[in-house]
């Protein structure tokens, strides 16, 4: 019983993270067809953010707060000063994703001095959940993840922006045609996108710790769940992520099970369990390249 | 051959890139023009002066270990140089960063023997650091190489000598300790996956089993590894009493934070570190750390007035600075490393040849050190030190046991 308290604690902790990381990729790459290659310098200058409000003597909380508004101002002018002028063509605008990416992270190692920091979680040690002792942190992590989701969830269902956004993700041409302007909307979607990679970063540095390359580990998996989940939906690189977030330490998890009389364990080492996510996951996307949802959008 | 940097240069150079690092704050620096530092002594020496070349971890993961062996050994420089140099020759420093990267190491300490032609060579923390820098330095630069960090033993290498210490200095006085004074019994092994752990824990298991304990389990996890739930939660049900830890940063921060809210320690668990010590805050939060058992050549907290000066003069030169002057970051080992080459010179009579460097520095002592003296053991290339067991209590470090001139029973 307290395993598997601690196993689905864990795993929905995880998970919880990816799903941040996850979802402002998602959004950007549904909307505007662009596979943003700089997403995890925006999870990057999240976390960064909180270093910076640490370093001034503010608490850690303040700098979560600004996190996402202030990695939103950076994306909104990062797309009207480059993205905006290459939605013609995605790959090119990949490309530039990916060159400001590097810009920010080597420059964020320039400003951190190439070092590594640890940053305290605003709520420390651990609360009793069913008797066992999970994460204070992680929880409440968990519990924004979901709260953000249905704020999210009701945002692009129940108000007359969100309609525009589903709208134009539909059929662009139409939404233009209505008088909906989708320069801006574009424009909104990238900060909204950048907004949740600050959240997530902000979030979750104090489980890691700060460093440059803080983003570039989270963002492949971050593809993945997008691949597995499929692209314009707003639920299935939820799920995708989801997935790909609870192999992470379900893996790990399962080495400790015996089956059919075996120790997982002896056969699979740590070291494999993190490879075997990619192998799983590329499994899956070659059985249904479209993801796991491809029909049903909001 | 170069431009002359003030303090406080601005724009994104070099030089702030290791603003952070807060280790160039001395005056004095040149950059030379394929990077790196030299460190010239303060004043003029009529002879020329011996160059000294420092390689180590001044960026990345394990930058707060590389900065405090840095500034230790200018700390030791300037204190060799201001009462006259080695037989009236100076001491000139030439640094290059080895990024806690094997890979740009590499290419960084060829400058040291190609560009610079130093005489010798100290630094590398990871066991990986010095496996990786150590064929460029003794091999194909044939240039004498001191490696400062305790490690796993077997390194055997001619004109390489470790400073550090071994896992029988470190284990044969620690793993007793935990057995038998505090009753553990039940241990486990969570480990980053590559050589110095390995070899650790096969050492460590064997004193274990000897003394009648159960190791539970022996684990390697990439050493950027940010999820050990369940790792941890194996410590829990399977009853472990000590858990021998040898993962290092930039896991080492998700493991000790997983097991610290897990309530491990808070319900009489030992977590053991031989690496940990006062310098481990930068690595770990201070909470973390609390109750943490090591065993090492010195702390802060050993009676020793050799000790104690040198952190007062350490503290003059690098005020407020947050790399401190530790065992565990290798910095003693590197402070040591020094004072035996300058010994062993002293010995050749100023002949700085790799040879006859490293045939009197086989068999010299010291004794102006922290920690207490200590003395290459003949043959060996390891050296003899008093070690220290302690518990992490507030910030610092309660001496628990101590033995004298523990032998470091290595490539004897």
């Amino acid at each position: 019983m307290d395993v598997a308290v601690k196993l689905i604690f864990d795993v929905l902790a995880f998970s919880s993270i990816m799903v941040l990381v996850v979802l402002g990729l998602a959004v950007i790459a549904s909307m505007m067809g662009i596979f943003n290659l700089g997403h995890g310098e925006f999870v990057l200058l999240g976390a960064y953010t909180v270093y910076i409000f640490r370093e001034m003597g503010l608490p850690e909380w303040t700098g979560m707060l600004a996190a996402p508004f202030l990695v939103a101002i950076a994306g909104l002018v990062i797309e009207i000063a480059f993205i905006r002028r290459l939605y013609a063509s995605p790959v090119i605008a990949m490309l530039a994703t990916f060159a400001i990416g590097l810009i920010i992270r080597e420059l964020i190692r320039v400003l951190i001095g190439g070092q590594y920091y640890a940053i305290d979680e605003p709520v420390p040690g651990s609360v009793s959940l069913l008797g066992v002792d999970v994460s204070a942190w992680r929880a409440i992590i968990i519990f924004l993840t979901g709260a953000l989701m249905v704020a999210c969830f009701l945002f692009l269902t129940r108000t007359s922006f969100g309609l525009q956004i589903r709208g134009a993700l539909e059929n662009p041409g139409l939404a233009r045609a209505s008088g909906v302007s989708t320069t801006r909307l574009y424009a909104f979607t990238f900060a909204f996108g950048a907004a949740l990679a600050g959240l997530a970063g902000a979030l979750m540095v104090p489980l890691f710790s700060l460093s440059a390359d803080l983003g570039v580990r989270f963002l492949v998996q971050a593809f993945l769940s997008v691949m597995l989940g499929g692209v314009g939906t707003f639920e299935g690189p939820i799920l995708g992520s989801a997935v790909i977030g609870a192999m992470v330490p379900g893996f790990q998890w399962l080495r400790e099970i015996p089956l059919f009389g075996i120790m997982v364990g002896d056969l699979i080492q740590p070291i494999v369990a993190e490879v075997l996510v990619f192998i799983v996951a590329l499994v899956i996307v070659k059985f249904r390249p479209d993801g796991f949802i491809t029909k049903g959008r909001i | 051959m170069a431009n002359k940097h003030s303090n406080g240069g601005g724009g994104i150079s070099r030089r702030s890139l290791l603003r952070g690092a807060g280790a160039l704050t001395a005056a004095g620096w040149v950059a030379g023009f394929s990077g790196g530092w030299i460190l010239r002594p303060s004043r003029a020496f009529g002879a020329a002066p011996i160059k000294f070349g420092v390689a180590t971890d001044i960026t990345g993961a394990i930058a707060p270990s590389g900065n405090s062996n840095w500034q230790v050994i200018q700390l030791a420089a300037k204190k060799i140089n201001d009462a006259g140099g080695i037989g009236g020759r100076p001491i000139e420093l030439y640094l290059e960063d080895t990024a806690s990267d094997p890979k740009v190491a590499v290419g960084n300490v060829l400058k040291l023997i190609q560009q610079h032609k130093v005489d010798v060579v100290v630094g590398g923390i990871t066991s990986a650091m010095r496996e990786a820098i150590k064929n460029p330095i003794v091999r194909r630069g044939k240039t004498l190489y001191l490696y400062p960090q305790l490690y796993e033993g077997q390194e055997c290498t001619e004109h390489l000598y470790c400073t550090g210490p071994t896992p029988a200095q470190q284990c044969d006085e620690l793993i007793p300790y935990l057995m038998n004074t505090l009753g553990k019994k039940r241990f486990a092994m969570p480990s980053a996956n590559y050589r110095w752990p390995q070899l650790l824990n096969k050492y460590a298991r064997a004193l274990i089993e000897k003394n009648g304990g159960e190791v539970v389990f022996e684990e390697y996890y990439p050493l950027d590894q940010l999820e050990y739930s369940a790792t941890v939660a194996k410590i829990k049900s399977e009853g472990v009493d000590c858990v021998f830890n040898t993962v290092i940063p930039p896991g080492l921060q998700a493991f000790t934070k997983q097991l610290y809210e897990s309530g491990f320690q808070k319900d009489g668990g030992a977590h053991t570190c031989v690496y940990f010590d006062e310098n481990s805050v930068n690595y770990v939060p201070e909470r973390e750390l609390e109750g943490v058992f090591t065993c090492l050549d010195y702390f802060h907290t050993v009676d020793d007035p050799v000790g104690a000066q040198l952190q007062k003069e350490y503290a003059e030169m690098f005020p407020g600075t947050k790399y401190l002057f530790t065992a565990g970051s290798a910095a003693t080992g590197a402070y040591r490393a020094v004072k035996f080459y300058e010994a062993a010179v002293k010995k050749t009579g100023g002949d700085l040849s790799r040879e006859a460097v490293s045939a009197a520095i086989d068999d010299v002592a010291i004794t102006d050190v922290p920690g207490g003296d200590s003395r290459m053991v003949p043959g060996t290339g390891h050296c003899a030190l008093n070690m220290y067991v302690a518990q992490a209590k507030g910030g610092s470090y309660e001496i628990l046991s101590s033995a004298n001139m523990v032998a470091p029973q290595e490539c004897g």
